[in-house]
């Protein structure tokens, strides 16, 4: 009796997900802040790219900054260095570029990593339930019980600093969220009609699993990833900030704010003597971050189906 | 019929701002509703009735507006007989009619309460917000009643104390109701003047009625500190025998403690009688129910249409009633308005549009309900209700029509009076008359 | 249910979590050889290698992972940590002498976080659309992207380094002296309350002076979460049905905002403020390094620089706890307020 649907059937020709996913696109481009978002990656992506010819490496190992002597105080910007030098002469310019293809290696290896962890359990647990369930669940509730930062300091140190300690560290700490956010999505799917209707048809449980449920719960981990991408970059130049990430004179932007800290004050007479060798670092991140967080925003707010129609 | 007019759309257009596109909504809906009739609304979900009178009370959620039309009430008829059209007024004076001369009840009782307040708080706030005055007097009289027990010492020297803060707030609500009344008296006064002068006026009125009760700063106090707040507790102790009373007369077993209870905590027909006591807290003129029954079990579908049949008889002047089943209409209401799409399509007694419907849409609705003494299949409406954001041009409900004439697709035909009270907005007719 | 056995259900739950987090840091911990270990049992202070082999072997390091871990869980219901080296004291006492500074900027921090956000978000919701809410939403995104340590510094640089105001550390010399002299009273060890108690303004204006810029630096970061909370929750209770009940029986706009709307959106709040006390705890570790307070979080992030085990097993297990019992707080407040939740 009730025909709440108001859409018009005048459509039938185009497939029901091709027209949410035009949809879709469409209302991500017509919000200005995905679009800033979106534009602030595709640069750091170019800058990702040409980093090799933007700034060429001078050493075998291009994370490695060159620099020009030893001198201590930070030199503003000029011709040589375009964006200035930090202490002890290394390059701002070449510490930012390379530093962006750090970025992104740590946020797609981290993100990509927690993806397929993630989903792997949060399949497992949401779909058979049970004590697989109770176990993973459980699993992931002590990790949510230590606050993130700290337990990352605890978990660097226990297997040694460096870059790729604290990616894997990441990896360790993260996924419990996404194996949280996809399997309270596939317990809901789970009772769904079409998936009794794939059980009672025979299908196996993995290509129920591969087929009918993984593709109705990606939206929301998805959303998640993207949202992720800002805070893992956060956390990994926190960590390198305190010194438990890469070593002094590495392309790591964390690294290159850490060695800021002296500068704050400034030199007599003029105070802000050193401003650019604090703020230059500090707002590229920051850059980067808000790229990801307004787009994984507009991400949310077009899949969300109780905000996608507002 | 000549009865006098209770509320009256003109031309009503109310849209909906949606990401996809401005939902046309209503489409220039006019009705009447007469006094002490039931008025039924009916037509498919989706077709404006609940915005129709959502916009009567102006009450329609964002994104929606309304964006043309009058709505006139009469709602004291026996001085006021232009009506007050409300669109030109204040949210104040909204607020101030809403609840205490016309109500509404809910299609969901359990989204349309609170689920944090307590029964009890959500009925005694239609006291607190029409009845103030009321609550004060008789809390006051308790009062003085217990004064002579207890004579003088503390007990009493605390009596007298609550009294005057509680005169002092009654006299603070008597001050602004009065307000109130002077300006609401100018208002009416100035109704249809248009010239330049009363508008002025007008607009200084109304910007004078939106200002709040003015509270005394020594009741304001005494409110926020924690021991001398008790000086309300009398009020309080008023307020819920009254809202006990008004459960108890709706027949609900066991009102005290159905009360103290939360939302959740009751079915769902337990839930829609406590809208209902919400709606009728204040005795309104006009009582709107919102497809009442449409989300309930049959056996409480009957329990809650009967309630309101009763109140209809002894405590609601008038009901506007809105729903999906025609048999409803049949039981409960005088008048009926099929509505489609947005647009009014025919509106007549309920014994004429029965007998004899006349617009395509009626007749199909009609023809899709079961009969007693019918042969062969039922007959079915082809497809839905289109689509708001590009409605059909023309008549909106030409696409589904078996009637449908060239004429139809290009305007939206006028509303024909064919019988005494009988409104048909279709070609088929605008043909015959020009003939 | 009532709220009785619901607390018992949560605590029972707790204790559970808290093994599991014991665990978790034991796991981390037999990462390590046997001598960086050795620090999170001896309760002296220098350890020569000749002696090392000898505490190996007394305090069992090199026993089945269970064994030890039973023999660890002891120590730490006894109340034994080890001794830190960066405190050059055992732990517990290193952690009486820097917990209450935390604790302090916590306190304060807290509720200005809360009220901004949730102030913020309201008027965002409110007035849906309108400049404020743009600014608002601005603030939120931008909040949520600067790294906690560039905003501190950035705040070091522009206010100590340029104006000359707010000064880093917990206190100035002048005041320190006065804490340190034998006439004040330690009563409770948060120096604001204790000067209070101690009738010494001045101390309790310097400490305050001093928790400016972190509590700022705080604020701004933290309070961006729960107003973007606040706002999108206050706009779906704002669009709920029972708010047009309450419009239709005359409620005026702000009882309709306050009672109605804002007290189901404050519940969603009310669990990410309690997540956010909690992650305070461990954003300390940033905030305290960069202006030089004191605190558990600069003591962590020494400990880890310098590889003081002890000390930063202690601090997770801590920190772990402390967010275990806020969760367990906030559920409890949360059933109190939303019935609904006491009965599932």
């Amino acid at each position: 009796m009730e025909t709440t649907n108001t859409e018009q059937p005048v459509a039938k020709a185009v497939s029901p997900r091709f027209q949410e996913l035009t949809f879709t696109a469409k209302r991500l481009f017509k919000n200005p802040l995905s679009t800033i978002g979106l534009a602030i990656i595709a640069f750091f992506l170019i800058i990702a790219i040409f980093a090799p010819v933007i700034c060429p490496p001078k050493y075998a190992d291009p994370f490695k900054i060159p620099h020009s002597g030893w001198k201590i105080e930070p030199q503003p910007p000029n011709a040589q260095h375009l964006l200035g030098t930090t202490q002890q002469q290394y390059d701002m310019l070449y510490g930012m570029v390379w530093g962006t293809r750090g970025a992104f290696k740590i946020g797609l290896i981290v993100v990509g990593a927690n993806l397929i962890i993630g989903i792997l359990l949060g399949a497992i647990a949401g779909y058979f339930g049970g004590i697989v369930d109770e176990v993973i669940m459980r699993v992931t509730d002590v990790f949510y019980a230590i606050p993130f930062l700290v337990m990352a300091m605890a978990l660097v140190v226990a297997i040694g600093r460096g870059l790729t300690a604290v990616i894997i560290v990441l990896i360790i700490l993260e996924w419990p969220s996404y194996t949280r956010v996809l399997r309270s999505d596939i317990l809901v799917i789970r009772n769904k009609e079409y998936i009794m209707a794939a059980r009672a048809s025979g299908s196996s449980h993995f290509a129920i699993i591969l087929r009918h449920v993984l593709p109705n719960a990606m939206y929301s981990v998805l959303i998640l990833a993207s949202l992720n991408i800002g805070t893992t970059i956060l956390t990994a130049a926190a960590l390198s900030f305190l010194g438990l990430g890469s070593e002094t004179g590495t392309a790591d932007w964390g690294q290159i704010v850490s060695m800021c800290r002296n500068w704050i004050i400034g030199a007599p007479g003029n105070r802000f003597a050193y401003w650019y060798t604090v703020f230059i670092p500090g707002f590229v991140i920051t850059l980067f971050v808000l790229g990801w967080n307004l787009l994984g925003d507009a991400v949310r707010d077009v899949f969300d189906p109780k905000l996608r129609r507002k | 019929m000549s009865a006098q007019h209770l509320v009256e759309t003109r031309e009503l257009a109310t849209n909906f701002y949606t990401f996809e596109g401005v939902v046309r909504a209503l489409n220039n809906v006019s009705l009447v509703v007469d006094q002490g009739e039931t008025y039924g609304i009916v037509g498919e979900s989706g077709c404006g009735k609940s915005v129709t009178v959502r916009s009567m009370m102006r009450i329609v959620q964002a994104p929606g507006r309304i964006d043309g039309g009058k709505i006139v009430m009469f709602l004291n008829a026996e001085d006021k007989a232009k009506g007050i059209e409300i669109l030109g007024r204040t949210e104040a004076y909204m607020a101030s009619i809403r609840g205490k001369d016309i109500s509404m009840i809910f299609q969901e009782p359990g989204a349309a309460l609170n689920p944090v307040l307590s029964v009890h708080q959500q009925i005694a706030e239609s006291y607190e917000f029409h009845r103030m005055d009321e609550m004060l007097e008789k809390s006051i009289a308790t009062l003085e009643a217990h004064a002579k027990e207890l004579g003088g010492g503390p007990a009493g020297w605390w009596n007298g104390l609550r009294k005057s803060l509680l005169r002092r707030e009654l006299g603070a609500h008597k001050n602004y109701s009065a307000r109130i009344q002077t300006i609401d008296n100018e208002l009416y006064k100035l109704e249809d003047s248009t010239d330049a002068a009363s508008l002025g006026r007008k607009r200084e009125l109304n910007h004078e009625r939106d200002k709040p009760v003015r509270r005394d700063f020594l009741v304001e106090f005494a409110r926020r500190v924690p021991f001398f707040a008790r000086y309300r507790r009398p009020l309080n102790r008023t307020v819920e025998a009254q809202v006990i009373d008004l459960l108890r007369s709706l027949g609900i077993p066991n009102p005290e403690n159905i009360a103290q209870r939360y939302p959740h905590e009751l079915s769902g027909g337990m839930q829609q009688r406590i809208v209902i006591a919400i709606a009728l807290a204040c005795h309104p003129t006009l009582l709107i129910a919102d497809e009442p029954t449409s989300n309930l079990d049959v056996t409480i579908q009957a329990q809650i249409v009967d309630l309101i049949r009763d109140l209809k008889k002894t405590a609601i002047s008038s009901v506007v009633f809105i729903t999906h089943d025609l048999g409803l209409v049949a039981e409960m209401c005088d008048r009926v308005t099929v509505m489609y799409a947005g647009d009014v399509a025919e509106t007549a007694t309920v014994k004429e549009l029965f007998r004899n419907p006349l617009h395509p849409y009626a007749q199909g609705l009609l023809d899709a309900v079961p009969k007693e003494i019918q042969e062969g299949e039922l007959t079915i409406i082809p497809g839905a209700v289109p689509n708001l954001i590009r409605p059909p041009s023309g008549c909106r409900f030409h696409p589904r029509c078996s009637h449908k004439m060239a004429i139809c697709e290009k305007e939206k035909p006028p509303t024909l009076e064919l019988g005494p009270g009988h409104f048909v907005a279709c070609h088929l007719y605008t043909k015959d008359q020009s003939k | 249910m009532n709220l009785y056995s619901f607390i018992v259900r949560r605590l029972l739950f707790m204790i559970l979590v808290l093994v599991g987090v014991s665990l978790l840091v034991f796991t981390v911990m037999m990462i390590l050889p046997p001598g960086q270990r050795l620090a999170a049992y001896v309760t002296s202070e220098k350890v020569t290698p000749e002696q090392m082999d000898a505490l190996i072997a007394k305090y069992g390091l090199n026993d089945p992972a269970p064994v030890q871990y039973i023999r660890w869980l002891g120590n730490v219901l006894r109340g034994e940590f080890g001794y830190s080296v960066t405190a050059s004291a055992p732990v517990i006492t290193a952690f009486g002498l820097y917990f209450p500074t935390t604790l302090e900027l916590v306190l304060y921090a807290t509720p200005l976080i809360i009220l901004v956000g949730v102030a913020l978000g309201t008027l965002g919701a409110v007035r849906k659309d309108s400049v404020a809410d743009h600014a608002t939403r601005v603030f939120a995104i931008v909040g949520y992207s600067l790294p906690t340590f560039w905003l501190g510094l950035l705040l070091l640089m522009i206010f100590y380094g340029f104006l000359g105001i707010f000064p880093p550390g917990t206190l100035s010399n002048s005041a320190s002296d006065v804490v340190m002299s034998s006439h004040f009273h330690h009563y409770t060890r948060l120096i604001t309350i204790d000067a209070i108690l101690n009738w010494r303004w001045d101390v309790f204006l310097d400490a305050l002076y001093h928790m400016f810029l972190p509590a700022l630096n705080l604020v701004i970061i933290n309070s961006a979460m729960i107003m973007r909370l606040m706002r999108s929750s206050m706009l779906e209770s704002l669009g709920q049905d029972y708010m047009m009940t309450a419009r239709a029986k005359g409620a005026d706009e702000k009882t309709l905002y306050k009672r109605h709307a804002r007290r189901n959106a404050l519940l969603p709040v009310i669990t990410v403020s309690g997540l956010t006390l909690a992650g305070l705890m461990g954003g300390m570790v940033i905030t305290e390094t960069i202006f030089d307070r004191t605190g558990i979080g600069w003591w962590m992030a020494r400990a880890a620089t310098q590889l003081d085990v002890a000390a930063i097993m202690f601090n997770v297990l801590f920190l772990g706890t402390i967010y275990v019992m806020i969760n367990l707080i906030v559920d409890v407040i949360y059933a109190y307020v939303d019935p609904r939740v006491r009965l599932s």
